[in-house]
């Protein structure tokens, strides 16, 4: 990541309430007992408005802080769970993927003058595809790296286990990319710093 | 829950490991993570199960805490070694069941996988039971001081773990402050149709994040205003010590280290 320019105060302070409001779309199923006893979470969205709202760079950096801070103990993974120990479960290739969908996601509604659902559709879409991409390799190179893979244990069968959350999670994507521009468009009218931001 | 974010796993405790300096238990963890990897015999093992044993020992922690830190893996342990006792086929065959055998290369090989996974979740598991996350931020900052000169914000990084830290709890609240707000307004979260309640998530997010944004500005004007200027010659309140039970630390991992090397077949 090239260092353009120094990070302000309001940089640092967005960053930082991202990567809290993460650990709240992490466990808002907490709040929110729904969707036919399937648990759900909200950190993709989260991690695609990260990228939509603060631009690619601060996205990516929001993100990053949120994975430090539950490495470093705080339990704002999924369930509550956090600990350095994360990184040895096959789960830690999803937190990796927020990083780059929120930096992906910024650059594509970045080119965008006026994004709409189309826009955030298809932006959501390959952040749901980034998500699965990255954690499903970080499953299977984990798995093998520890050396806890048994014989058999191939690259398809990994993509066939990860295949099992999948149609909730097309649902959550298509209903994030309808979300996401309203939500995207009542913060960015009442905040001072962010639509400057997005154009430079 | 929420309180416990800003302590997370920590186990308040006095105990020696408590005391080490965080930089101290980030080298250790880190180093442990890599030479875990060389044992493979059970002479190697059995060094790094009582380097585990005593650090656990030494903490003075409840059984029970270490143990919670396992549970959601333990399944993970299990499955691993019972895959690895039915298809390895090295070695003499052990006992057969008509045309099931099992090998004892196969059960080897499972313990030892068994207790790699083992000792890598007691020993990282250590570090966050007897640091608190704001530690381990400190620490982080120290350690990776150096890569500044490389355009790294590793200050400005930190700062922004502390403030997350601090904001997790307040933004819990708050979630639960609106979603009882607009449960008032006549919002539906936990009933009807759902695309009803999928549909409700809109009116909790948006107070939610116009919110934050709110605070992050605020929090940004106060920061300008006592003269933030970023990292350079800023002051600490909180500031780490380094001292000889420190490098002891360290110098106990190198010792390992070498037997592992030297015991390894």
């Amino acid at each position: 990541m090239s260092k353009r320019k120094k990070l302000s105060a309001l940089d640092i302070t967005y960053a930082a309430m991202f990567a809290a409001l993460m650990a709240v779309g992490a466990n808002i199923a907490q709040f929110l007992p729904m969707v036919g006893g399937v648990p759900i979470t909200l950190q993709t969205f989260f991690s695609i408005l990260a990228g939509a709202l603060l631009g690619s760079r601060l996205g990516a950096i929001s993100m990053t802080v949120y994975m430090a801070v539950g490495l470093a103990g705080a339990p704002v993974f999924a369930k509550f769970s956090g600990g350095i120990g994360t990184l040895v479960s096959p789960t830690f290739g999803f937190i990796l993927s927020y990083i780059l969908v929120s930096y992906v996601i910024g650059k594509m509604i970045e080119a965008k003058k006026n994004p709409g659902v189309q826009t955030f559709l298809f932006a959501c879409f390959v952040g749901l595809f980034l998500n699965y991409f990255l954690g499903t390799n970080y499953m299977f190179y984990a798995y093998k790296l520890l050396g806890i893979a048994p014989e058999g244990f191939s690259y398809g069968m990994a993509w066939g286990w990860m295949m099992v959350p999948l149609p909730k999670d097309i649902v959550l994507t298509i209903v994030a990319a309808v979300l996401s521009p309203r939500i995207y468009r009542a913060v960015n009218k009442t905040s001072r710093g962010h639509g400057r931001r997005s154009v430079a | 829950m929420i309180q416990n974010v800003i302590i997370g796993q920590y186990v308040p405790g006095k105990s020696l490991i408590h005391r080490f300096d965080p930089r101290a238990k980030l080298l250790t963890v880190f180093l442990f993570v890599i030479i875990v990897f060389l044992a493979n015999n059970w002479l190697t093992y059995a060094a790094l199960g009582l380097f585990t044993l005593g650090a656990i020992i030494l903490s003075k922690l409840p059984f029970r805490y270490l143990y919670n830190g396992l549970k959601p893996i333990l399944l993970v342990i299990i499955l691993t070694f019972f895959l690895h006792v039915l298809l390895t086929r090295e070695g003499n065959v052990l006992f057969s069941l008509g045309w099931f055998k099992v090998y004892e290369g196969g059960v080897e090989q499972g313990i030892y996988i068994s207790l790699r996974l083992l000792f890598l979740i007691m020993i990282t598991s250590l570090l966050t039971l007897t640091t608190t996350p704001i530690d381990i931020t400190d620490g982080i900052e120290s350690l990776l001081g150096p890569f500044k000169r490389f355009g790294l914000p590793v200050h400005e990084f930190a700062l922004m773990m502390s403030i997350a830290l601090r904001f997790i709890p307040t933004l819990l609240e708050e979630t639960d402050k609106i979603m009882k707000a607009q449960s008032a307004r006549g919002a539906e979260f936990s009933s009807g149709p759902i695309k009803e309640r999928l549909k409700a998530i809109i009116p909790l997010l948006v107070p939610l994040f116009i919110g934050a944004f709110k605070r992050a500005e605020d929090l940004a004007l106060a920061m300008e205003a006592r003269g933030y200027r970023g990292g350079e010659g800023r002051t600490k309140l909180r500031l780490l010590e380094w001292s000889a039970k420190d490098t002891m630390l360290i110098v106990s991992l190198v010792v390992l280290s070498v037997l592992l090397i030297m015991l390894r077949g």
